[in-house]
Formats: C-alpha cells, structure tokens, sequence
C-alpha cells in the first residue's frame, strides 16, 4: 500500500512537472481584429498573416524554444470590448503580448491598457501618425508605416515623376485629414513648383464620386493623390474612367486585389501606383521564398495585409529572441533598435518613438499579373527609409529612449 | 407598535457596507473590474431612468451627456497636469450641466415622439462634433487619459489599479446613486411624476412644468456626464463610442431590461447587462442579437423587466400580500 502511494506522488509530480513545463514553453500572442461585422474582411487576412508567422516560427522550433500560441480576439472594433477581453487574457492566461492592425481608437485604448497592466502592443497597419508621435508608449511599437512615411513615399513618387498639377481625395476624418496634409508638406518640400489644384475631404462611405470626379478634370490635375479605402477607393477609380477622367490615381491601398476585383473594370486602376511597406511584388529572393512558402502552406497569396502582418509578427519575435526572455520589460530593451532584415528590406526599430524605419515600396496597376487573373501591381520599386523619415526631434514623441 | 423589521434594516446597512468594502478580497482582478464598470453603468442607467421611467420622457441623445462627460475628463486631466482627479470630475460634470441647460431649453416646449426624435438628432450633432473637432477630441484615435492618485491625507487612490478604482467609484458613483434615490422623494421630483401623470392638472395647480421639465433634463445630463467621466478614467481611454448612438441603444436596453418602474430596476439591468454581455461575447460574435431579442422579449412579454419579474413572482408566493402598486417611487 505504501508503495503504491509512493508510485502515485511520483506520477502526481511528473504530471505536474510536465504541464508546468509545457506552460513555461509557450508564448502567447493576442490579435486584436474585427474578426466579425463590417470588418471581417479586413481582420481574417491579418490574423492569417500571423498565425502563418507563428507556424513558421513554430516548425523552427519557436522563439528561444518556446512555441508561439496565437489567440485571435475579436476586437468587434470597439475600444472598451477590445479591452475588456484583453483584460481578461492578462489575468487569467497570463497573456503579455499583443497585436493588432485595424482602428486606431483600438489601437489607443490597447496601448493605455498595456501600459498601465504591463504588456506590449505592436501593430501592422494603426496609421495614425500620433501613434508613435505625442501619443507614444514604451509599450507600445509600430512595425508598419504611418500617415506621415505612407504619404511622404507617394509624394517622392509625384515629385519623381515630375507632376506639377495634383489633385487629393481623402475620407474626412483624421486619417484622411493627416494622410492628406502630410503628402501636400512633402511635396511642397520635394517640388516648390508643385500646385494642389484641389483638395477634397468627403465623407466615409460617399456613394456618387461624380461630383468629386468633375472637379478634378475641372481643375487640370495631372495626378490625383488619395488615402481612401474600402468602398470609398472602389468607387472613386470605378466612376472616375466613365465620367472621362485621365488623370492616375496616387494611392495608399491599390495593391489590394480585392479592391481591383471590386473595381471590376482593369483599365480603370491599370497604370495607377499603390504604396506600402509589403507587396507580394517586391523583387528578391527573400520575398520570393516567403510567398511561395506561404502559398504552398495557405492556398492563396499573402498580399498586402497577410504579409504586412506576418512582418511584423517575425520583427517582434527577433526581439523576443533578442532579448532571450518574454518578460517584456526585456522585448521592449531588445527591440528598441533591432534590425529586422526581411522580404521587404531592412527594417530598423527606432528606440525614440518605436516607429519602424523601414522602405516603402511603390508599385503600378499592370494589366497582366502573374499572382491574378485580373489586373494587379507590378514589380514594386524602393523608397529608401531615409526618404520618408520623420526626425525624431519632429515626432512630438517625448520620454522614449533617445 | 413600531414594527419589529426596522433594527434588521438598520443591521443591513453596515453589513452592506462592508461587503462593498471586503469585495477587492473576495472576487477575483477581473470581476472586480466587472463590478466596477456594472456600477459605472448603475449611475448612467439610473439617470436614464429618471427621465424614461419617472418623467416619461424618450430619449434617444442620453450618450450625448455620457459622452460629454468622457472627453472633458479627458481633456481636462490631458491639458491640466497634475489636476486633482475631484476637480477634473467636477469640472467635466459643470460642463455636461451646461450642455444639458442648452439642449434643455431647446427642447423645453417638446414632448412625446418629437422629444425622443429631436433628441436622436442632438445626439447626433455631438457626434459629429467629436468627430470633427479632431483637435479636442482626438476624433476616430480617440484620446487616452490617466489621471492623478487621489490623496486622502494617510490614504491615497491610484486609479489605475483596480481596486482603488473600485473603491472610487463606490464612493462616488454610490453617491451619486444615493443622490437619484433622494431626488426621487423631494417634492421636485414627486412634482417630476405628477406632470407625467398629468401635467395639464398640474399646471392649473400653478406649477411651471417646463420648469421642472428642463431641471430634470440639467440633472439627468449631468449625472450621465459623471458616469461618462468615470467611464473615462476606468479604460484609461476615451473613443468615439462613448458618444455614439450605440451607447444610448445600451443604457435603453439596461433601462428597459433592468425595468423602468422600479429605482433599483436599472441598477439590476446594468449588472446583468455587463455580465451577460461579458459572458455571451465570449462565446459568439452574434452577441448583440441575442441582446436584441432578450430586449425585444422583455418589451412584449416582461414590461417591468427583471425587478418587474421579480416582483410579479414574489407576489405569488404564498402568503404574499399586494401591496398595491407595482412602482416602488
């Protein structure tokens, strides 16, 4: 009998041991998306992108041994529930990190909880300049451009392409606003002689762009600049070619396909250039890895959001490497100034404002595309970082490391 | 003879008061936090009934005032460094008294479906307002807030921990609600109930109704202004949610859940409203229909929502006696 009560412990104390164990190897991810609503779209395509970067990691052997668990949340876009819920992963799974890429309000509300709970929030598509500006956050990173580098790039391609008559759309609301006013200060800098020949701010989800279309060939511009997304993109370039528009559209989001899809009409978007920090047309052989390992292992292409996210899950995970622990104090010491170098180029993680520095890559609408049946970008071209560097001393960002 | 139940009552009080005091020990971090933003919601339902249930009055622009509230909290705390956090309450709640005085008195000859539908629009207009006034407001990013700890003297409150922000908001939202309770009983708002029940019979007793009519309205505003600034400094955090139709479709669905013709009716509609709120999202995403067809089951088949209910099925136990009349004002 005694025997068997020793057998028992020993076997009580092996479990316990090796669940212990299996707790202390598992790092867990939460990813704040609307995973239902308007949205879904929008937040399916990021998750998908990280849990592909935490399966990687994971056939890897996981970061410092440690496998990545990736728990998808359903921000429902709404700042309080997304706090809610992340709340509950703090206190009753232990949960420190988390990401997300859609709704600064969400964004804001998750870096307020993180700081004040302790935890680390990054994200792979929150815009809002203010971000990493006067709203900056020792817990807080940016892995993806803002409306300041997103703008800045477009304007370098305007200037580049030597346009002097430019005209810009965007949806009015501050995104719009600082998408907008960002674009116009660089290419005042980049091109004096640069004239904004019009300059719209319509309400989110306008469904007739006639009146908006008439004013920009009214007013001769050669290019037109928007930040829009969702519908309001779609239906911009859909009504702009029949209503007898020529002028190419300068945008953040083209290289969605499906927004060209929505489009329906190819030569509506063809010879249009979309900007971002990933595209699926970024030459070399990193970027051609990566998308047909992905491809191989999902079934589809990690286009625009899906790669974005998964960037930026890797550069957070070279921190976590880095700093050879996941207590986050440690992540937060490790990645302030890592270098990332990955299928998109070489990303540097800025210790003064947790703003990546990092290429964008600019691309035209081309008819024939290898990756769709429709019209899609084509190879994509480099803004080096330098050229849409925001100084640190600019951002507004104070009490970060220097 | 005095009734012997008066001593048990009087027992309950400090026994109540402990229980509030002890829960940081008893409930777990996240329930805490449950019960804090449920008591949050206690203040703004409870002002929402005032007007709903006491003066019969719609509304459909309650958030306006919750709103409000949120973001001069805010920007009080952000702009003012080191403002004392009673101050920054204080002031955010003068400044939602003042909006409720100037939509009051917009609205102080409207009654019935105009009421509701003028206040849908202000609603709406303070939306818009937020969204625009990116400067103040933050707009769409919305703007984060942490304020300062509270001294007491030997004690002090950090509202970024949970249990002082429990504690908190105990403290003054529990005042606050004391406060309804109190208003209730005074002759202004015994007069509040009577216009509902006939004004016109009121006015030949020489009352000013529009009077008493836009004083209800300051004061509703502004107790959904200090639930707003609460709301605040509890996430740390301010969107434009908190301004949003969808917050006054919230506090109607606690109102109406919870039961109009009790005090305490919101008071219960809130509790069950964040907790089944936290319990079904985590299960569904279609968390927000089963919430409609609780309400909408709530309006056909319990109008007195659940204290309603659970009047109705104490009065059938036996040896029940009716009381009279199902509203306890």
């Amino acid at each position: 009998m005694r025997k068997l009560i020793m057998v028992g412990m020993v076997l009580l104390l092996a479990v316990f041991t090796a669940t212990a164990s299996l707790a202390g190897g598992t790092i867990k991810l939460a990813v704040m998306e609307p995973l239902s609503g308007t949205f879904k779209d929008i937040g399916d395509r990021y998750l998908e992108g990280v849990q592909y970067a935490a399966q990687v990691l994971n056939e890897q052997g996981g970061i410092n041994g440690m496998q990545v668990e990736v728990i998808p949340v359903d921000s429902e876009l709404k700042p309080a529930i997304a706090t809610r819920k992340a709340t509950k992963l703090m206190i009753k799974e232990g949960v420190k990190y988390f990401c997300g890429g859609t709704g600064s309000s969400v964004g804001g509300a998750m870096v307020a909880l993180t700081g004040k709970k302790g935890g680390l929030f990054y994200t792979y598509g929150m815009a809002a300049a203010s971000m990493t500006g006067a709203k900056c956050s020792k817990t807080f990173f940016r892995a993806c451009a803002n409306t300041d580098t997103q703008s800045y790039a477009l304007a370098n391609w305007v200037a580049s392409q030597g346009f002097t008559k430019v005209f810009t759309v965007a949806q009015d609301y501050s995104f719009g606003q600082q998408a907008t006013e960002a674009f116009i200060k660089k290419l005042k800098e980049l091109n004096p002689k640069a004239e904004i020949v019009g300059k719209v701010l319509h309400p989110i989800g306008t469904k007739d762009f006639a009146p908006y279309v008439s004013q920009i060939i009214n007013s001769g511009a050669e290019v037109v600049f928007t930040s829009n997304w969702g519908s309001d993109l779609t239906l911009l370039l859909k009504q702009a070619k029949p209503l007898g528009l020529k002028a190419k559209f300068a945008c953040y989001y083209l290289n969605d396909e499906n927004a060209i899809t929505a489009v329906a009409n190819d030569e509506a978007v063809v010879g249009s250039v979309a900007a971002e920090v990933y595209m699926i047309t970024i030459p070399g052989e990193a970027n051609k890895k990566f998308v047909e390992g992905f491809k191989k292992a999902k079934g589809y292409y990690p286009t625009w959001l899906r790669g974005k996210a998964y960037l930026a899950t890797m550069f957070w995970a070279e921190a976590v490497k880095k700093a050879g622990s996941a207590k986050v104090s440690d992540v937060i010491k490790a990645w302030e100034g890592l270098t990332y170098d990955g299928p998109a180029g070489k990303w540097v993680m800025r210790a003064c404002d947790h703003q990546t520095q990092q290429p964008i890559w600019i691309a035209p609408v081309v008819a024939k595309s290898p990756y769709f049946k429709h019209a899609y970008v084509g190879e994509a071209g480099m803004v080096p970082a330098s050229k849409v560097d925001v100084p640190c001393a600019q951002t507004g960002c104070k009490g970060l490391a220097k | 003879m005095m009734p012997k139940t008066k001593p048990a009552y009087l027992w309950a009080w400090p026994l109540g008061l402990a229980l509030l005091a002890a829960l940081p020990w008893i409930l777990p971090p996240y329930q805490l936090r449950l019960v804090t933003e449920a008591t949050i919601f206690s203040l703004y339902a409870v002002s929402y009934n005032l007007l709903l249930g006491y003066a019969g009055l719609l509304s459909f622009g309650h958030a306006m005032f919750f709103g409000v509230g949120a973001f001069a909290a805010a920007v009080v705390i952000n702009s003012m460094e080191g403002v004392p956090l009673f101050l920054a309450l204080a002031m955010a709640t003068a400044l939602t008294t003042l909006a409720g005085l100037v939509v009051g008195l917009l609205l102080l000859r409207v009654k019935g479906t105009p009421f509701a539908l003028l206040t849908l629009a202000f609603n709406a207009l303070f939306y818009a307002i937020a969204v625009k006034w990116h400067t103040v407001t933050g707009g769409d990013d919305g703007l984060t807030v942490f304020p300062s700890v509270v001294n007491f003297g030997l004690l002090s409150l950090d509202p970024g921990k949970g249990p002082d922000m429990y504690y908190l908001t105990v403290l003054v939202i529990g005042l606050a609600v004391a406060f309804c309770c109190y208003f209730t009983r005074t002759a202004m708002g015994q007069s509040v109930l009577l216009i509902r029940e006939n004004e016109e019979r009121m006015r030949f007793l020489g009352y000013n109704t529009n009077v008493a009519r836009l004083m209800l309205f300051i004061i509703t505003g502004a107790l959904a202004g200090l639930a707003g600034s609460f709301y605040a400094i509890f996430n740390s955090f301010v969107s434009l949610d908190a301004i949003s139709i969808e917050m006054t479709t919230k506090v109607l669905l606690m109102t109406f859940i919870g039961g109009t013709a009790s005090f305490a009716g919101p008071i219960v509609g809130a509790f069950f409203y964040t907790y089944v709120q936290d319990f079904l999202s985590d299960l569904t995403d279609n968390w927000p229909l089963i919430m409609g067809t609780l309400f909408i089951l709530m309006v056909l088949f319990a109008p007195g929502g659940l204290s309603g209910l659970v009047k109705s099925l104490a009065a059938r136990l036996p040896g029940a006696k009716d009381k009279g009349s199902d509203r306890d004002d």
